[in-house]
């Protein structure tokens, strides 16, 4: 029954945390997840806790808050998704476009080439992607992903 | 996985970083790639995450079948 009880548990903090950055454009802290919640902050941390362990998000190293709720980014990123005038962080390119993918909306990514800063521009409109310039490089192979999913 | 101008910034970044190159494409594969990747909502109840298979296939399915998106 604990277990039942726990996995229902995490599953509405997953939701309740996506909808949470959907409308504030950032990922909640562990207390705003707790008011979000009304639930106690040592709740919250353990089910985030057991949703990184699980492969759901990561958590920051020292402080165990969210470092990245895919598609989006806790912290500020070269990834700006303008969306429904709110603006996101993604982690990473494919983040970027994971944003307006997973949210059925239109958007803006505001990035810049990895190289040299030079600004750039992603639009999704329709369900389709426009104004599509550039190279998209992945570092790692897909079998090491896991292994340190901030360097890809 | 970053956006660059173009393949010849993708061989100074790595150059530059000391790291292998990866591997690249447009971004409208990756525009592929993520609509499917995020095709669900993750705060759904229903989104679970992908197998390590049903990843793979998935990968097939969009033409990403080299050594580089082989998953074991």
């Amino acid at each position: 029954m604990g277990q039942s009880f726990g996995e229902d548990f995490d599953r509405e903090v997953r939701r309740r945390i996506y909808d949470f950055t959907e409308r504030e454009g950032l990922p909640p802290t562990i207390s705003q997840a707790a008011a979000e919640l009304s639930r106690g902050a040592e709740e919250i941390a353990a089910s985030l806790a057991r949703l990184a362990e699980a492969h759901v998000l990561i958590l920051q190293r020292d402080s165990n808050e969210i470092l990245m709720l895919p598609p989006f980014s806790a912290v500020p990123t070269p990834f700006v998704v303008e969306l429904g005038g709110r603006a996101y962080f993604a982690n990473c390119v494919w983040d970027a476009l994971g944003v307006p993918s997973m949210l059925k909306r239109d958007a803006e990514i505001k990035t810049s080439c990895g190289c040299c800063g030079a600004s750039m521009k992603l639009s999704v409109a329709g369900g389709a992607l426009a104004d599509a310039r550039g190279v998209v490089h992945f570092a790692l192979p897909a079998a090491r992903w896991w292994d340190d999913l901030v360097f890809t | 996985m970053l956006l660059f101008r173009s393949d010849e910034h993708v061989d100074k970044w790595c150059g530059d970083w000391k790291l292998p190159r990866g591997e690249t494409f447009t971004p409208e594969q990756c525009w592929r790639l993520a609509r499917e990747w995020f095709d669900t909502n993750r705060g759904e109840p229903r989104w679970r995450r992908r197998t390590a298979a049903e990843a793979q296939a998935l990968f097939d399915a969009l033409g990403f079948n080299s050594p580089f998106w082989r998953l074991s």
